[in-house]
């Protein structure tokens, strides 16, 4: 009785063990994926001229970016399927529809950056100008969001573009898969308070996460 | 709902009425004035002891207004615990929040009668001068079942000096900080026919500057008069006619810097304010139970100013605001016994406003009749109860229904309780429904009253002029009043005879807060606004005053006021998780707790003071130290101070309300301390100190000058007839 006992302790030690050791060389890949933070992207910056909101040197073309290579991609490819989403001044588009050749779309969540584990699989947005997956216009006051990121917060007669906190927005890329992102700030180097006499506006800071293996889990 | 409210109200008055049917008749006169104990009329529209009243009620006298050395109204309520000045920009106006309701929920009173002239919605509490004030009485709680729209928070009612029996006057001069000058001079006469009261103040200051860096001033001089009087006479016995009216005009001239799209542009300018009221009474006894006054009021306020702004190719800026308004009343108060006291009125209001914001469509007017009743029934000798309500029916917004019930038991003469309940309601004003208002600055927008909002819209839809809609028009709708659901609750209590407390506890529930909603955009690309009925809100806390008399000279006060006030719609979605706040290190978003959320703009949740009188009776000296202190509050919605700065608000970006992690405004304490000697042979000399350790906040409180020392010689004196 008791030999039968310890005989079948020990096997069930071993398998235990066979578990754990298989499942870790499992987990490993998976738990690589890190969020990225991409600094002062500029969205068409051009200074102030003397009867705002004009801008002299203003070129009115987007900057374009890939969450697959990281990278800021040329306007050459710009009728590409290279890049996914684009900024110029508080535009946001994405690679699809009016916008481009690709399959994006894009859809926003309410919830902090680590609380969106996982991309909806439907309800993405293909940009239809002048409806696009994400308005340029800031949300007007008072009222509940749909698909703005920006509020103004300045006084009187300034904007201050403020990207509404706990906006996420998650986006289906122009060649597959997914990534989620978080504008973080809209003026250079990221000032707390930003002030539009000083700082320095249409520099775009933003987190993303990008899931490689296609798969809707981040 | 309000229909439910009225027809429970109406049921509970004829189970009532019953009761008090039932009761033996006793004759008692009630009209005999008690000279010992503080009475208070606002209250009940009836002169009632303080103490003895179901509702929060206190009393500022004369003797306290003449310690603290104060010459305007607004620095006498400045120092009352829960009572806060708020400062508004460009100057319009400095009011006074009450239970944490915005200077627009408090009605003020002079003698029962309303002080109009809110331009902007609060009411400069500067001018009026308190030379001529009996006492100051501040009840709060919705008053709406007496005194209809505004008295939502609560009423401040000024109750002006009536002449002693016999000669009496006084004149005084008062020199301070800023070449501010106060000259009064009164002058009364009575005996048991009637009675004549007059009052003259001039005050003038250079104003104050703040920004000495900035072009202009913070308040730039003014100068005012007030005058004011009242004959009674008394008819036949039991009959009496009386006249009070006041004259008021103030002239400032102007000294500022705005900005328009970045630029300074230095204005220069004056304006003038005037106003005036008249109200004859006759007041007459029908029988020993019976009184009935009938009284009209009228009264007019008008400013004008002119603005010549330098540096651009504008034409000068003329601004007018002429508002009257005027009102026959009846009331009548019936002494059925000792334990039950009617009191019962009619009246109608006629009122105008004609304004250059308005367009060109001239003079508007609106008119409320209303009715009021009030059952005072003494159920039990220790137990107390009153209730009461008004009807109004207005031109414009409909009708509204005002009921109020108050209770309070003694246990005994050192501790009693008490409650009131009731509805306050504020009417849709005429700015929310007339206004037409195009404002160059800021790249322009315009304002639009409910009124006539849909007129001007279809023209500009016509014209071609509109780009885009925000908000549907046909959605805007009239304007319903806002409302108050209020409870107050306290205790007061005499714990030795020389130590005694109260407090109280309130909750205001408040419905259909009118905001201004965004409804196009033209093709110019300017925003067209409107009003609708939009937010709802709440304040509550718990207010709790402290009196100690340390010796026969000394008495100690103390007050503290704790305050929660919040937007209902807010709070419920901080509840539901979808407020996040971004924090400033990592600029990730943060899920907002509900503690965290911390209120509506220039709200403090702790306010307080302490002050420490001397009076000693014997040698003619007194002195006064008082502390007064505001906590920490959040600011928001505002566009600049006079003098251009750019308020920066407290909310950090990342989210639209006033949360924890945003920058407020710190707490601070200011100190004012006086000391006055008087003389035998009338005469009485006062020095004071008013912000001793001279705090100042140039861009959040402009409105708080830095130190004023003051120096005061007054005499007066007093004849007794004889017969």
């Amino acid at each position: 009785m008791s030999t039968r006992f310890f005989k079948s302790i020990w096997f069930m030690a071993a398998v235990v063990l066979v578990l754990m050791f298989s499942s870790c060389e499992e987990d490993e890949p998976a738990a690589a994926l890190e969020a990225i933070t991409v600094r002062n992207l500029n969205a068409d910056h051009a200074p102030f001229g003397p009867n705002p909101p004009a801008r002299v040197g203003e070129t009115k073309k987007f900057t374009f970016f890939s969450f697959r290579t990281g990278q800021i991609v040329t306007r050459a490819d710009s009728a590409t399927v290279n890049w996914d989403v684009a900024f110029q001044g508080t535009s946001i588009i994405f690679n699809s529809g009016t916008s481009g050749p690709g399959n994006a779309g894009a859809q926003f969540l309410s919830g902090s950056f680590e609380e969106v584990t996982e991309a909806p699989e439907s309800g993405y947005v293909v940009d239809n100008a002048p409806i696009r997956a994400v308005s340029s216009s800031p949300l007007p006051p008072g009222a509940t969001p749909t698909n703005q990121w920006w509020q103004n917060s300045g006084t009187g007669q300034s904007t201050v573009v403020s990207p509404i906190a706990g906006r996420i927005l998650v986006v289906r890329l122009a060649q597959g898969g997914f990534a989620k992102m978080e504008i973080l700030s809209y003026y250079k180097d990221a000032p707390v308070t930003p002030n539009n006499m000083r700082d320095i506006d249409r520099h775009y800071t933003f987190r993303y996460l990008y899931q490689p293996n296609g798969g809707r889990t981040f | 709902m309000q229909q439910k409210a009225f027809i429970a109200w109406g049921a509970g008055w004829l189970l009532c009425l019953q009761g008090a049917l039932a009761q033996a008749p006793v004759a008692v006169d009630s009209l005999v004035s008690r000279e010992l104990a503080e009475v208070v009329i606002t209250a009940t529209r009836t002169e009632r002891e303080v103490g003895l009243l179901p509702m929060p009620v206190s009393i500022i006298s004369k003797s306290q207004i003449r310690s603290l050395g104060s010459v305007r109204l607004n620095d006498v309520l400045a120092e009352q615990a829960g009572l806060v000045i708020v400062p508004q920009v460009n100057g319009q106006g400095n009011g006074l929040q009450l239970q944490g309701f915005n200077p627009d929920y408090t009605l003020i009173l002079i003698d029962g009668e309303p002080i109009i002239g809110r331009n902007t919605g609060s009411l400069e509490l500067s001018r009026i001068a308190v030379g001529n004030i009996r006492q100051i009485e501040i009840v709060k709680g919705p008053s709406s079942s007496l005194y209809g729209s505004e008295a939502l928070a609560g009423v401040v009612n000024i109750i002006t000096e009536r002449p002693p029996a016999g000669t009496s006057g006084q004149v005084s001069a008062r020199y301070g900080t800023n070449q501010t000058v106060d000259l009064n001079g009164d002058i009364g006469f009575s005996n048991e026919k009637g009675g004549a009261y007059f009052f003259v103040n001039r005050f003038r200051t250079d104003g104050y500057d703040l920004s000495p860096e900035r072009f202009g001033n913070t308040v730039s001089p003014f100068a005012s008069t007030t005058l004011s009087g009242k004959v009674s006479y008394r008819l036949t016995p039991a009959t009496e006619f009386a006249m009070a009216g006041r004259y008021f005009q103030e002239n400032q001239s102007f000294q500022f810097e705005v900005f328009n799209n970045n630029d300074s542009v230095r204005t220069l300018g004056d304006g003038r304010i005037t106003d005036w009221n008249i109200n004859p009474t006759l007041t007459t006894r029908l029988s020993d139970r019976w009184k009935a006054t009938a009284r009209f009021y009228a009264t007019g306020y008008r400013t004008r100013s002119r603005l010549d702004l330098k540096q651009l190719d504008t034409t000068d800026y003329n601004d007018f605001f002429n508002q009257t308004f005027a009102r026959p009343e009846v009331t009548t108060e019936y002494f059925l016994n000792e334990k039950h006291m009617f009191t019962a009125g009619v009246g109608h209001i006629e009122e105008s406003v004609e304004t250059s914001r308005y367009g060109e469509s001239g003079r508007k007017r609106q008119s409320t009749s209303y009715g009021f009743f009030q059952w005072e029934w003494q159920a039990l000798p220790r137990w107390s109860i009153i209730s009461g309500g008004r009807f109004d029916y207005n031109s414009i917004y409909g009708s509204q229904f005002s009921p109020k019930l108050s209770t309070r038991y003694e246990f005994s003469d050192r501790f009693a309780v008490k409650a009131s309940g009731g509805i306050g309601f504020k009417a849709p004003d005429f700015r929310q429904l007339y206004l037409n208002f195009f404002n160059t600055a800021g790249g322009g927008y315009t304002v639009l009253g409910t009124e006539v909002a849909l007129g001007r819209l279809a023209e500009l839809e016509a014209a071609g002029q509109i780009a885009s809609y925000l908000f549907d028009p046909a959605l805007l709708g009239q304007l319903k009043a806002e409302t108050s659901y209020a409870i107050n609750a306290g205790a007061t209590w005499q714990i030795t005879p020389r130590l005694g407390t109260e407090v109280n506890f309130f909750h205001n529930s408040i419905d259909n807060l009118i905001e201004t909603q965004a409804v196009a955009v033209t093709t110019a690309n300017q925003t067209m606004f409107s009003y609708r009925n939009i937010r709802r809100a709440f304040t509550q806390g718990m207010e709790a005053n402290l009196n100690y008399r340390l010796a026969p000279a000394w008495t100690l006060s103390a007050g503290y006021q704790l305050l929660y006030a919040k937007d209902k719609d807010v709070a419920a979605s901080v509840r539901r998780g979808e407020i996040f706040w971004r924090d400033p290190e990592t600029l990730t978003s943060e899920r907002l707790r509900p503690r965290e959320y911390f209120g509506l703009y220039n709200r403090s949740r702790h306010m307080g003071n302490v002050k420490l009188f001397y009076r000693h009776p014997g040698n003619g000296w007194e002195g006064t130290v008082r502390a007064i202190y505001r906590g920490k509050y959040g600011v928001g919605d505002l566009i600049g101070n006079i003098q251009g700065e750019v308020i920066p608000p407290s909310n950090r970006p990342g989210n639209s309300i006033l949360d924890v992690h945003d920058d407020f405004v710190s707490g601070y304490v200011l100190v004012n301390v006086s000391m006055a000697k008087s003389l035998r042979n009338g005469f009485r000399f006062q020095v004071g100190i008013d912000n001793l350790f001279n705090h100042t906040e140039p861009v959040f409180i402009p409105n708080l000058p830095g130190r004023l020392a003051y120096i005061t010689a007054s005499y007066s004196f007093k004849k007794q007839t004889n017969k």
